[in-house]
């Protein structure tokens, strides 16, 4: 039998799994009993994680000095380590040099292109809806009122052949025999 | 594997299902308390919204059936379809002419419309269907004729009877036989007829072809006992694009004319002849009294090219030809051509067939011509 992974079944605990992910994984809790303890252990410790929430409030300023402080205390360790190995401005000229220095200057490089790549003001598009004219159009199967990304149309779906003509005064007409009924059926666009 | 393949197959088509909706009541049908005609139903067939990427479509197959409850014979309805959130301007309809419904009886009307827009517009997709108008057997009218459908509609019912008087003509001379060389030539003359692909845009001019902008002149053909005459004409010409049809008429009968249609040729450079358009002038800013001149205008821009299927390049225009096609007096009655003025101007290898004309051929071509008969002698 395969199981579901952990993270599959700390979402269904979670109610968070899809409708097919949950209906498949309910599928298999229903014949597996480990799966059915693992999924009741993550709820379990959703529930601790209620009662975390309501701990009192941790002071992140003074974790943020201590931090800072173990930091300076980590670097300062390494320094002894490495002991009088190299001083003054040949070490620093050491540092900057090589493939070292390469990699971060291509690093600097490329962190100040992506920048200037997403704070790049975005293209405005043009207000298409003001400017564009309205056009009428013959297609396939039907005519068409087209503007500003809206289109309205009339078909003659049930007709091999339509006779179009247009309106100088802005319309277009398809005049087709309805091959169900035998009517003739003037469909006509209009624009103002 | 195939087992993996298989779930992955149901989980995309559960997906793609997930995102059509049916319509439910997005649409409304509004007929006016009086209207002649009453909603029996509204079938709504397949019809569903769906999401495409960022986009909303609609896609509304609707069959209306509708109750004649006048006491007179209904021609033609033309019906309004207004689609919320769509195009700033735009509308649509649907008519049918050439119909024949006697009082109590039931018809349909078919709508199939698609619309699409961004999902970012708020609101859910609603299209309203109102009624225009409604033509009855003795010219009256019914409806708001927000669309000027009164007047097309009344063309269309002189245009079926003009061209039933000329089949029911062949008939009674020639018999079946001669009925079925009429509607052979009809059939050929539609096949043949020359076609265009014709975009038509309004506002700021959709291509950069002013360069090389000139004005070019109609001409004008004439029929005899046409009650408004064409005096000059022009339109400015860049490539295969015409802009700004501006023709002046004079109005030669004795009454007011409240409408005016000129049918737009163009031809191209081996003098092909193509049936662009028309270039109608109604409305309360055009008034034509009797003896007075005045101007048919349009401000908008007509596109040329060839059918794809005859490789699509742009038209470029040569010349061009107009005629009165149409002309509604104050009184509600329209005069057009008739057909030996359009045969003997050789108009008809070139111009549409009529909603009529269309009708009868496409029931000989599926019927014959002992139905075709049976029809022309109805009415």
């Amino acid at each position: 039998m395969t199981h579901p992974n952990q993270s599959i079944l700390a979402l269904y605990a979670g109610r968070d799994l899809g409708w097919f992910a949950r209906r498949r994984t309910e599928r298999h809790l229903s014949r597996c009993r480990e799966c059915r303890d693992e999924v009741q252990a993550f709820g379990a410790a959703r529930d601790n994680l209620v009662a975390l929430n309501e701990l009192p409030a941790i002071s992140w300023n003074r974790l943020a000095i201590e931090m800072k402080a173990n930091i300076r205390l980590g670097l300062a360790a390494g320094e002894c380590v490495r002991g009088e190995r190299r001083a003054g401005r040949f070490a620093l000229w050491e540092m900057l040099s090589g493939g070292r220095a390469l990699t971060a200057g291509a690093s600097v490089v490329a962190l100040v292109a992506a920048g200037l790549f997403l704070q790049r003001p975005a293209p405005v598009a043009p207000p298409a809806v003001a400017t564009e004219s309205a056009v009428l159009r013959a297609t396939a199967n039907g005519i068409e009122l087209h503007q500003g990304g809206q289109t309205l149309s009339l078909l003659h779906v049930r007709s091999d052949d339509a006779i179009y003509s247009a309106g100088a005064q802005g319309s277009m007409r398809a005049g087709y025999v309805d091959s169900d009924t035998g009517n003739v059926t003037i469909n006509n666009l209009y624009v103002q | 594997m195939s087992s993996k393949l298989a779930i992955v197959f149901v989980a995309a088509a559960t997906a793609l299902c997930a995102q059509e909706t049916p319509l439910d009541n997005s649409v409304k049908i509004n007929l006016p308390p009086d209207s002649p005609l009453t909603l029996i139903s509204a079938n709504l067939g397949e019809s569903h919204v769906s999401q495409r990427g960022s986009a909303v479509v609609l896609d509304l197959d609707v069959t209306l059936t509708l109750h004649n409850s006048s006491p007179n014979r209904v021609r033609g309805v033309t019906l309004l379809v207004a689609a919320q959130e769509v195009t700033p301007g735009g509308k649509a309809s649907v008519s049918v002419p050439s119909l024949d419904v006697p009082p109590s009886q039931n018809f349909p009307v078919r709508i199939n419309l698609r619309l699409l827009r961004p999902a970012q517009i708020a609101g859910g997709p609603l299209v309203q269907v109102n009624l225009d108008g409604v033509l009855f057997q003795d010219y009256s009218f019914y409806g708001p004729n927000r669309l000027d459908s009164r007047r097309a509609m009344t063309a269309w019912e002189m245009q079926a009877q003009r061209d039933r008087r000329y089949f029911k003509s062949i008939l009674a001379a020639r018999g079946l036989e001669g009925l079925k060389q009429a509607m052979l030539e009809s059939l050929n003359r539609q096949a043949e007829r020359p076609r265009l692909d014709v975009q038509v845009s309004r506002g700021p001019a959709v291509t950069s072809a002013a360069v090389g902008e000139r004005n070019v002149r109609f001409a004008f053909l004439r029929f005899p006992g046409e009650p408004v005459e064409p005096v000059e004409g022009w339109a400015e010409i860049a490539g295969n694009e015409a802009r700004n049809p501006r023709i002046d008429v004079r109005n030669l009968s004795s009454q007011q004319v409240r409408a005016v249609e000129i049918d737009w040729i163009v031809s191209d450079r081996q003098g092909k002849q193509y049936m662009a358009g028309s270039v109608p002038a109604s409305g309360p800013t055009f008034n034509l009294k009797a003896g007075n001149t005045s101007r048919v205008l349009q401000d908008s821009a007509l596109c040329f090219s060839h059918l794809a299927k005859d490789g699509g390049a742009p038209l470029s225009i040569a010349g061009m030809t107009g005629f009165v096609g149409q002309v509604e007096f104050a009184d509600g009655k329209v005069w057009i051509p008739n057909r030996e003025s359009l045969a003997n101007a050789q108009l008809l290898g070139i111009l549409e067939p009529s909603p009529e004309e269309q009708r009868l051929t496409d029931l000989y071509r599926k019927k014959g011509p002992k139905a075709l008969a049976d029809e022309l002698s109805k009415f």
